[in-house]
């Protein structure tokens, strides 16, 4: 009888630990499966370099998604990151205790809400916001990556604040008994000790936002275009492909958009490798 | 330091000064829907920007994905001219005659008004008898007076309904976004006679909808567009069930209260820039 119940439950702890990994494997199947013969319909060059993306008459060329990506991805950086860095060094080293009691949980949920409710801010406020400062339509490479600034803080700060924690106090200690002030200590010995910790944070945060999709969809403009400024439009991949998969039937059409899916999951393979090979010299 | 001071006060500037010149332009924005959406479809093919199966639409548009999107966008951009399902629209935008002829219930009804389109219902002549009841009762003359309490024209003065007995099921439909409102309020009325019949709605698109009632996946498609000649060969039919108008909506600061389809056409391709012209 105990033999029994030990064997079920070594299958079901089998089980559960292959979960993800056969998760993972499906949906690298599917992928390939479906976007592979789609890419070499259309053409690598084509698919990846085409301009133009007229999918009802059959050109599928995703470079302006993928440079669009690429744009809000990279202005939630710069905008995103040394506010989140920043605050994670005040709330690791300068914050006073009560004050942490409300940052802490404040960031925490900022973590939690739904990308489709950060989606409805960023229409309802900083949309006409940016057209009353800035005019033209307000849905812009500008507004996409403010409100994906916004979104990636609690990644950032989270992983960069554990990150200052990790560093053994001897260092700061150290730095003091050298006669440097608090300030000097934090930012000169505790944030280069911290380095790699740091980067794994912003990595993740590229992750999130090169991902995200809900909120983007709703402020972005989604012209299918190369954007030519910080104020023209742009569609993204997840744009891309959340878009039109209602509509796009069977077809070269919806393996067009499955391909899309296949770069987007390429771009994550790499953010993901570069993170675990940081985490292996930290 | 005094001079990176100097230097961040004249860009903080320029980029106001440059804010400013941009935001008394007259420029039209552009707001569409998805590639493939049935409004979309619609509009483009009854403008003429869609001709010879090639969709003109100005590569500069933006693109949204619901109808509640556009509506909004519009309501906060002076500019910005969209378009959206009559039945949908709210206070805040401005809908603007077509050819002098304002979108009205009336002038669907009378045809007057040009950018009108059906709202279908997709089957493949195998019906379960619940569903088979529920199309019934949508072109009867009580469903006839639902679709016209929801601001829609319907398409034929049906018979009156007969409550039958025993009904009971479950009827699965699924397709377009814009019938779904529409159908849902008949649904609801529907259950409210048969309490035993439990009918769920799938907002999926015209084109998903149409696809899952040819492979059996659901027992009713609905669509706002007519169904393609290879969709029909694979056994899809359709019953017409009420007509839609498609209305051209801008921003109520917007002084413009009509255009021609002409125009509306060289707005929509990029042809016309400006407000003003």
């Amino acid at each position: 009888m105990k033999n029994y119940s030990e064997r079920i439950m070594k299958f079901i702890f089998a089980m559960s630990a292959a979960a993800s990994t056969v998760a993972v494997a499906i949906i690298c199947i599917f992928l390939v499966y479906k976007g592979v013969p789609a890419i070499r319909e259309i053409g690598l060059g084509d698919f990846l370099l085409g301009s133009t993306w007229k999918p009802t008459e059959g050109e599928f060329g995703i470079f302006p998604m993928i440079v669009g990506s690429i744009y809000v991805t990279a202005g939630a950086m710069v905008l995103g990151v040394p506010v989140g860095v920043l605050c994670a060094v005040f709330m690791a080293r300068f914050c006073p205790r009560g004050l942490y009691k409300i940052f802490k949980p404040a960031v925490e949920l900022l973590a939690g809400i739904p990308s489709i409710v950060y989606g409805f801010f960023g229409l309802m406020v900083i949309v006409p916001l940016m057209q009353n400062v800035i005019g033209g339509s307000g849905k812009s490479v500008l507004t996409a990556s403010v409100l994906l600034a916004i979104m990636i803080l609690p990644t950032v700060i989270s992983v960069a604040e554990s990150a200052l924690r990790a560093v053994p106090e001897s260092y700061y200690e150290g730095s003091l008994a050298l006669g440097a002030t608090h300030e000097r200590s934090v930012f000169f010995t505790v944030i280069p000790a911290a380095k790699s910790g740091i980067l794994a944070g912003v990595i993740l945060g590229i992750g999130r936002a090169i991902g995200e999709t809900m909120a983007v969809v709703m402020v972005a403009g989604n012209q299918a275009a190369v954007p030519t400024s910080l104020m023209s439009g742009v569609r993204t991949m997840t744009a891309n492909i959340v878009l039109e998969m209602g509509y796009a039937g069977e077809g070269l059409h919806r393996n067009a958009l499955i391909a899309t899916a296949v770069v987007l999951f390429v771009f994550i393979l790499i953010i993901n490798l570069s993170f675990s090979m940081l985490k292996r010299e930290g | 330091m005094k001079k990176a001071a100097v230097l961040i006060l004249t860009l903080i500037l320029a980029v106001l000064q440059a804010g400013c010149a941009a935001r008394q332009d007259d420029r039209i924005n552009v707001i569409s829907r998805e590639a493939g959406s049935g409004t979309r479809d619609a509009f483009t093919e009854l403008t003429g920007i869609k001709k010879d199966g090639t969709d003109n639409t100005v590569m500069t548009s933006e693109i949204t994905s619901s109808t509640f999107v556009v509506i909004k966008s519009v309501s906060v951009d002076k500019n910005a001219i969209g378009y959206a399902s009559l039945g949908t629209l709210s206070d805040n935008v401005k809908a603007l005659s077509i050819d002098g002829i304002k979108p009205t219930a009336e002038n669907i009804k009378n045809r007057t008004y040009p950018l009108i389109r059906t709202f279908n219902i997709i089957d493949t002549g195998a019906l379960s008898r619940q569903a088979e009841d529920f199309v019934q009762y949508i072109m009867s003359s009580q469903g006839a007076e639902i679709i016209e309490g929801q601001g829609y024209v319907p398409f034929a003065q049906g018979q009156e309904y007969h409550i039958k007995e025993d009904m009971e099921g479950r009827i699965v439909i699924a397709g377009s976004t814009s019938v779904a409102p529409l159908i849902d309020v008949i649904a609801d009325e529907y259950k409210k006679i048969y309490p035993d019949v439990e009918i769920e709605i799938q907002q999926t698109g015209s084109g998903a909808g149409i696809t899952s009632t040819i492979e059996g996946a659901c027992d009713l498609g609905i669509s706002s567009r007519e169904l393609k000649e290879e969709e029909r060969l694979k056994g899809a039919r359709e019953t017409t069930v009420a007509l839609d108008g498609i209305v051209v909506i801008v921003n109520l600061q917007n002084t413009t209260d009509g255009l021609s389809t002409e125009e509306v056409r060289q707005i929509f391709t990029g042809k016309r820039k400006a407000w003003k012209s």
